[in-house]
């Protein structure tokens, strides 16, 4: 039952600006996803929220009440880290126990606890083990239950899956979201990887240099991004981004080749397209033809890479298709999913049609 | 032995390996090194312990070397007047002791903040602590002395302590700092998260994390405490004298009586053999420290 705001929040590292003016309202009970590169103040800002480091400028409140004086240990917030940050000396009981210890439960109410929450993770049949027995996926477990032992004001989680291997994660992405949906605590996730935003988030901020450059939940930032960067990072692949000069009917790219299309406004800009909504074609529908440059099978699909230029553009195609490097190949899309932005600012033009 | 057959059964499987008996000679004189090495370790140690059970006229002689009758009339005769080991014992272990209880949580502490804390002039400050052992001992033996005696603290086991105290601190604030710069700075957050106050991270996490270290300096204080020599001869002088100096009384104007110094000799390594049997396993911890992720 947390709401938490963050207000005109900076954060200086000597004379490094790591997080700048930072607004962002958490409803309660929402799970946001802080997204972005390394370096970007993702992590900053959820260290900002734990007490861990401390606000430069601005507030932090919980519940419309200041805590940047609150230490820590009284904000009630749980964290998950990168590595874990289990106690190596302590068996994995002791670990999840450690929370309710300092709370001063009882040995039997702590032992109760302990085993609902390891009983949530799958963690009962380790409970006598050290940390250093155990799997990677396995001591994320141990960090999560010990998390959820007891009933936290905030989640906090600071790339818990980026340690883990590729299968492992996505089984522990679903087991995450499962929980936050049973807990329904308000949470922060931080992560580098899209796909963990796009599938847990409520909301995602899209973080920059200690900026946020977009905030809104992962179906509108997929769909409509704000800028280049935005439509740059979401996706697998990402966007499609096609530096072209618009005429009148058509866009000419950097090596010449002329789509038509209706461009927004005339002169240079980027043109941004992503490789979901085009589809190989034979016909007359094509809006260009080109070689193929790589051919790559995915299984589910297909992934076409074009060179326009220096620039790829990557087109995903039937999982049946199979295609010869060389091959000249035409590729058509609709013009509605056809994205604007302008090259100086970055920002995104609307579209001069409406569909 | 089975590793060497097993290792050899390895090269011999390896293409183009021939097996030569350059191989086996190389094998055969690390063997003998290792061996002198041994030798050169261990046979002052036996030869102390024979001669502790010598009698006087068996000590120098050569037919008696190995063949003699035994006797534990030496170790008798080292806690009598006016050799008074026992009391000397006494004392050697309340002073090495009282010097690792006193310095090792306070060397903890101290560890702690130059390895967390961010001050003016940590380097500095961490710079003098480690250089106030390149002063000689010699230098500031004097000035202890009319310190103490000025205190009327001389012959007396505190001032002791104190001074032992100033000689190991240095040595282990600065290696328990290698110890707690190991401990990854992730699990105290973990634990103020959790809603541990700075203290009980300190007692709870770190020091539990960072025991091997903690015992390994506090061996090395025990050492270093017990077999410490000069400061123990200038400020004992009847009461608080220790168990070097006590081996040192065997010196007498009679000739050296090696037989009895020898009987003390055990009784000063005795401690020595029985802590490191003790710690072996958090000594290897300690060399094999890191691997905690």
């Amino acid at each position: 039952m947390t709401q938490i705001s963050l207000r005109g929040l900076h954060k200086f590292f000597s004379s490094t600006h790591v997080v700048r003016d930072l607004n962002l309202d958490i409803e309660d009970r929402e799970f946001l996803v802080l997204l972005g590169p390394s370096g970007c103040g993702k992590t900053t800002t959820m260290r900002m929220v734990a007490g861990l480091e401390q606000a430069t400028h601005g507030e932090i409140c919980f519940d419309g009440q200041r805590m940047n004086e609150v230490p820590t240990q009284q904000r009630d917030v749980a964290m998950v880290f990168q590595n874990y940050g289990l106690y190596p000396h302590m068996t994995v009981a002791e670990n999840i126990a450690y929370p309710l210890k300092l709370r001063g439960f009882t040995t039997s109410q702590r032992d109760e606890e302990v085993k609902k929450a390891a009983e949530r993770v799958g963690l009962s049949p380790y409970l006598q083990r050290l940390p250093r027995e155990l799997s990677g996926g396995q001591r994320q477990r141990v960090a999560l239950a010990r998390s959820i032992v007891r009933k936290p004001k905030v989640f906090l989680m600071d790339e818990p899956l980026s340690n883990l291997d590729a299968k492992l994660r996505v089984a522990m992405r679903a087991e995450i979201k499962h929980l936050a949906h049973e807990l329904q605590v308000t949470t922060i996730y931080v992560t580098h990887d899209q796909v963990e935003a796009m599938t847990l988030a409520n909301r995602v901020a899209i973080m920059k240099d200690g900026v946020i450059m977009q905030l809104a939940p992962p179906e509108v930032i997929y769909s409509d991004p704000i800028n280049l960067y935005v439509a740059g990072f979401i996706g697998s692949p990402a966007m499609n981004l096609i530096t072209v000069v618009a005429h009148a009917g058509y866009v000419e790219t950097v090596n010449g080749l002329r789509i038509a299309v209706t461009p927004p406004r005339l002169g240079p800009m980027t043109m941004g397209l992503r490789a979901e909504d085009m589809q190989l074609t034979s016909g007359i529908d094509a809006a260009f033809t080109a070689e193929v440059y790589a051919f790559e099978l995915l299984g589910d699909s297909t992934m076409i890479t074009f060179k326009l230029g220096l620039q790829s553009v990557a087109v995903k195609g039937d999982k049946n298709i199979r295609l010869q490097f060389g091959d000249q190949v035409g590729v058509r899309f609709d013009e509605s999913h056809l994205y604007w932005f302008d090259n100086d600012s970055g920002n995104r033009i609307p579209a001069s049609h409406s569909c | 032995m089975t590793n060497t057959t097993h290792h050899a059964n390895d090269q011999a499987l390896t293409p183009g390996y021939v097996d030569t008996a350059g191989d086996h000679f190389r094998l055969w004189g690390s063997q003998m090194m290792v061996f002198i090495g041994i030798c050169v370790i261990l046979l002052p140690i036996a030869w102390l312990f024979l001669t502790a059970f010598k009698l006087p006229r068996d000590v120098y002689a050569i037919e008696t070397a190995f063949h003699f009758t035994p006797t534990l009339e030496n170790l008798q005769t080292i806690f009598e007047h006016p050799w008074n080991l026992g009391n000397k014992i006494w004392n050697s272990f309340a002073v090495a002791s009282g010097t690792v209880i006193l310095a090792i949580p306070m060397a903890t502490m101290a560890a702690y903040a130059f390895s967390r804390f961010e001050f003016r002039f940590k380097k500095t400050i961490f710079l003098l602590v480690i250089a106030s052992q390149f002063i000689p001992a010699a230098v500031i033996v004097l000035p202890y002395f009319l310190m103490f005696k000025q205190l009327g603290m001389l012959d007396t086991r505190s001032a002791l302590v104190l001074i032992n105290m100033s000689i190991v601190l240095p040595y282990a604030v600065w290696m328990m700092k290698g110890f707690i710069d190991a401990v990854p700075l992730e699990i105290e957050e973990s634990a103020m998260v959790d809603g541990a106050h700075r203290t009980r991270v300190i007692w709870e996490i770190v020091v539990p994390a960072a025991l091997p270290g903690i015992i390994t300096a506090a061996v090395f204080s025990f050492t270093l405490t017990w077999n410490e020599f000069l400061f123990a001869l200038i400020i004992g002088k009847q009461d608080a004298l220790t168990l070097p100096i006590g081996l040192i009384g065997f010196r007498t104007e009679r000739g050296d009586l090696w037989e009895l110094m020898a009987a003390g000799g055990i009784l000063i390594t005795a401690p020595m053999f029985l802590i490191s049997l003790l710690v072996q396993k958090q000594f290897i911890q300690s060399l094999t420290a890191g691997s905690v992720r």
